[in-house]
């Protein structure tokens, strides 16, 4: 018989009685295996001793306090992935604006190109990273000319009512996900920034650290975003209470979002998507990382960029029936999701799924 | 056809402060005890603690079947990523401190335990992030199954996972002792 494994001999350290009959047997005919058992014994106490701590006195009461009380928790520059937070229900309200809310501050704040992307890329990027994009609202201001209105719905038509798109349909549920399935949808909306050349000048001094000249023309452009129409498909019982009690504090989560939007499309007067770019990559306190990410990215004119943070997901490129896409997945192995591009519209798969399931939803979809 | 969203709404959000509440009694001394195994500094790990379920809060709703393991692979990682960063910052401090500074330290405090447990995590944080993590969360009383489910690999693999990482954490503090 072959000598037990690392593995086998290592948990038989934590659990003398781990070993099967036939290990056993081994074990105890074989000196070798033994040998390796006392140095890893070895080992393993000698990391226990290394990693000795100072004892901690906790009062959990005033930690909650402490919490609580913390400044309100909201992500940076307004973005988050909507897949990293299995939804609740207001959360599930603006299903929709989230998704493509994120998608035109994404627009926004990494390339600020001139584009109707075909394609999408992910870019690392640490909540630092955002944080530092938070300063380009300090180049002018942000206003809606068409407020994004999402609106919840029960059928399928009537998301198509709103949204004017063909809802998708999802050909074959996983195991476990509910077939009962909620609408979110939302007609286009419009974001118009306009650069002040004065703003950024204050912001700069404010900071002590001094502003690229704004390239000819920059001053007073205007870059307007237009980002829906969009529809998203939630599966999951989101009403039903678990226990016999209607008002039950449990919460049931989707399982699975499908999203749809026409991909945002941004104009502009006065400036090139060349100059913004140049323009953003000179920023002060951009990091040389998201800085490398962005010029990485190639054509702006054609290309998504989806921030991913590093800290929480990782991400890789599939293609989805011809069309190249991203996957992404939450580090905890607990959450995924996939990102494309077809024709003009962005579709978005996520839930509490494996990579692979999600990704096969992706390629399945009618 | 509309929902009632703003009965739902309220509903929910009492209903999502209760589950963490909840989340944060039962799970806040394991994590800051996770924290506190890297640092081996009780008042930095109830900081981490803290951010690593603010994180949480912001991300995620507490009654996700997860909420555990992700707060202790987060306490583990946000933990290791700060010994990270004070290395870096006491390297950055040990440049620009003039040469005085250096001698003003009492040597017998190099002996003293503390001392001892700054060497360690910093071996600590020179290996991998998963074996760093992995000896954490064992370290912190955590079973073969509940570090597995924090990491994101099978339960079967944590002994050999466990083993290696040991094994290396004993090559890092040799090798940084003897520089």
């Amino acid at each position: 018989m072959a000598h037990l494994s690392e593995g086998t001999l290592r948990r038989l350290v934590d659990d003398p009685d781990a070993l099967t009959g036939s290990d056993r047997r081994h074990y105890m005919d074989c000196a070798a295996c033994q040998a390796r058992n006392r140095g890893m014994a070895d080992d393993a106490q000698a990391a226990a001793t290394l990693l000795s701590a100072p004892e901690l006195k906790l009062d959990v009461a005033t930690a909650f306090k402490r919490v609580q009380t913390a400044p309100a928790a909201k992500p940076r520059f307004g973005f988050s992935l909507p897949i990293l937070r299995p939804s609740t229900q207001p959360m599930f309200a603006f299903g929709a604006a989230a998704i493509v809310v994120a998608l035109a501050i994404t627009a926004f704040a990494n390339i600020l190109p001139l584009f109707q992307p075909k394609t999408v890329q992910p870019v690392p990027v640490t909540f630092a990273d955002l944080q530092a994009l938070e300063q380009l609202s300090a180049y002018g201001t942000l206003t809606w000319s068409t407020q994004p209105k999402p609106q919840i719905v029960l059928t399928a038509a009537d998301a198509k009512a709103i949204s004017g798109l063909d809802v998708p349909v999802v050909s074959k549920l996983p195991a476990g996900v509910s077939s009962t399935v909620t609408y979110a949808a939302m007609p286009g909306a419009v974001a118009v920034f306009t650069f002040d050349a004065k703003k950024a000048a204050d912001a700069a001094a404010a900071t002590g650290k001094s502003l690229p000249k704004l390239p000819s023309g920059m001053d007073g452009a205007k870059l307007t975003v237009t980002v829906g129409p969009a529809v998203v498909e939630v599966f999951g019982d989101m009403s039903a209470a678990s226990g016999t009690d209607a008002s039950s504090q449990n919460i049931n989560l989707p399982q699975l979002i499908v999203a749809k939007s026409a991909v945002p499309m941004v104009t502009s007067t006065q400036v090139t998507a060349k100059q913004l770019e140049a323009y953003i990559l000179s920023v002060p306190g951009l990091s040389p990382e998201l800085a490398a990410a962005i010029r990485s990215i190639g054509d702006p004119a054609t290309t998504l960029p989806i921030p991913v943070p590093v800290e929480y997901a990782t991400s890789s490129k599939v293609s989805i029936n011809g069309d190249p896409g991203v996957a992404l997945g939450d580090n905890t192995g607990l959450g995924s999701g996939v990102i494309w591009i077809h024709k003009t519209n962005v579709f978005v798969v996520a839930g509490s799924l494996k990579q692979s399931a999600a990704v096969d939803i992706a390629r399945n979809l009618k | 056809m509309g929902v009632n969203l703003a009965e739902a709404s309220r509903h929910v959000v009492k209903s999502r402060d209760e589950a963490f509440e909840a989340l944060f009694k039962s799970e806040y001394s394991r994590v800051a005890g996770i924290a506190n195994r890297v640092l081996a500094d009780p008042q930095e790990a109830e900081d981490v603690a803290q951010e690593v379920f603010i994180s949480f809060h912001r991300l995620h709703s507490a009654s996700a079947q997860f909420a555990p393991a992700w707060l202790h692979r987060a306490a583990a990682h946000t933990a290791l990523n700060r010994v990270r960063g004070r290395k870096r910052r006491e390297r950055r401090e040990l440049a620009q401190a003039p040469e005085e500074g250096s001698r003003t330290v009492d040597p017998q405090r190099m002996l003293e335990v503390g001392e001892d447990r700054r060497m360690v995590r910093a071996a600590l944080a020179r290996l991998a992030p998963k074996p760093a993590a992995v000896l954490v969360l064992r370290a912190s009383g955590l079973s073969y199954a509940e570090v597995a489910q924090a990491i994101g690999v099978g339960t079967g693999q944590i002994g050999t996972l466990l083993r290696r990482a040991e094994a290396a954490l004993r090559k890092e503090v040799t090798r940084g002792t003897s520089i």
